[in-house]
């Protein structure tokens, strides 16, 4: 008895703090139609280079730094996450391939030279409008802006969708969390980094829903095609911004001629 | 003692910096990481683009003959989100300012701005992240 109570003791210490902001069901700020209400405007989630910026004006010195917590996995347990694993893990002929395309990213990643990232890659909105039967996500992105109108009302996926990088999407609710169903991708973007290549035959699953004032973010990834096994990423934690949403500059890629090897790149 | 201690400190920042530059692409695939160069010279353009911003400026060489400068630094989103616009940079355009960075590989007179000092005395520099905390902040 003694050694199971100590047991159950080390395996308590072995976990993490579990996110003890998610406040109960009832207190989840609700839209009209009485479920959660994720309009907001949310952290930026893209990578951006992990530097400060030191200013200095008349000998006052003042560093800013980035908060990129809402492009990393959640560092705590959180409630209502699925079991997750850090990396997908594809059928044994494909392995070779994953990995010559990371190896080769700077050649063979759209996204390197200014593609559109698509879903899963993109990460979660910077804006969310949510109305009764539609819900509006906002991107601000290396390639453009995009946004995606997704309905709530319970109709199917569109019938022979034209193939796209941000896919064809519908979203329901399961109890407080938003699912959104994401099919009818182009097989040529990647869904992560390193070489994650798919085919036509991707199935996004997003969920998204409130821990107290933020945000989290969980994808599951099906392709049957290519993966072993769907893959779900650890979730991750986005914060509320008040930083409002700006047309992202123009991107003209210059650097791919000036590269001396393929070294491994990383942008989101 | 003190002052040697903390210039080593600030080496230490400096080279760290040079290591973080974006990872859009492996910054030594590029650019001469162990070569920083310091230019002078007149600011004559500054664009504002993805994937990294670029300035030019007139450099008068050794020579006496006025070399065209180009650099890259970090995109637009970082800099908007360390509280930098293109405006900040802009305003130097026509007038003479400092700039610290690291050389092309290719020779070409190129490379990646790590640090520029703007006419009014105002220094702008890509510092380790962890300079905040080391700097006593």
């Amino acid at each position: 008895m003694k050694l199971h109570l100590l047991c159950l003791g080390m395996l308590a210490a072995l976990l993490p703090v579990v996110d003890s902001a998610a406040p109960a069901s009832s207190t989840v700020k609700r839209a009209a139609g009485g479920h959660p209400d994720l309009s907001g405007v949310w952290q930026f989630a893209i990578d951006l280079p992990p530097v400060a910026l030191k200013k200095e004006v008349n000998g006052k010195v003042a560093v800013n730094t980035l908060d990129q917590s809402a492009r990393q996995p959640a560092k705590i347990q959180i409630a209502g996450a699925l079991p997750s694993t850090p990396a997908p893990e594809y059928k044994p002929e494909f392995q070779e391939k994953v990995k010559y395309l990371a190896e080769h990213e700077s050649k063979t990643d759209e996204v390197f030279y200014c593609g559109k990232p698509g879903v899963p890659r993109i990460g979660p909105p910077r804006k969310i409008v949510q109305l009764p039967n539609e819900i509006i996500f906002f991107y601000e992105d290396i390639s453009g802006d995009p946004y995606r109108i997704i309905p709530t009302d319970g109709r199917p996926h569109r019938k022979n969708p034209n193939p796209s990088y941000y896919g064809d999407s519908v979203a329901h609710w399961e109890g407080d969390t938003l699912v959104v169903d994401v099919t009818g991708f182009v097989d040529t973007s990647w869904f992560g980094e390193d070489g994650y290549f798919h085919t036509d035959a991707m199935h996004v699953i997003e969920r998204l829903w409130r821990s107290g004032d933020n945000l989290v973010y969980q994808v599951t990834v099906e392709d049957p095609k290519v993966l072993a096994r769907p893959w779900t990423e650890p979730p991750r934690i986005i914060k509320p911004s008040n930083d409002p949403l700006e047309e992202s500059p123009k991107c003209v890629e210059t650097d791919a001629g000036k590269l001396t090897n393929n070294d491994h790149h990383g942008q989101r | 003692m003190r002052h040697k201690l903390f210039g080593l400190r600030i080496g230490v920042l400096a080279l760290s910096a040079a290591a973080f530059l974006w990872a859009h692409h492996s910054p030594s695939a590029e650019f001469d990481m162990t070569k920083k160069i310091t230019l002078t010279g007149t600011l004559t353009s500054v664009d504002w683009i993805n994937p990294h911003i670029k300035v030019a400026m007139e450099v008068k060489g050794e020579s006496g003959k006025v070399e065209n400068w180009g650099f890259e630094s970090n995109p637009p989103a970082w800099f908007r989100r360390v509280g930098v616009s293109r405006a900040d940079l802009a305003k130097a355009i026509g007038q003479t300012v400092k700039v610290e960075g690291v050389r092309s590989k290719d020779g070409s007179f190129y490379g990646y701005l790590q640090k520029i000092v703007l006419p009014d005395g105002t220094s702008l520099e890509l510092v380790s992240p962890n300079a905040a905390q080391e700097s006593g902040r």
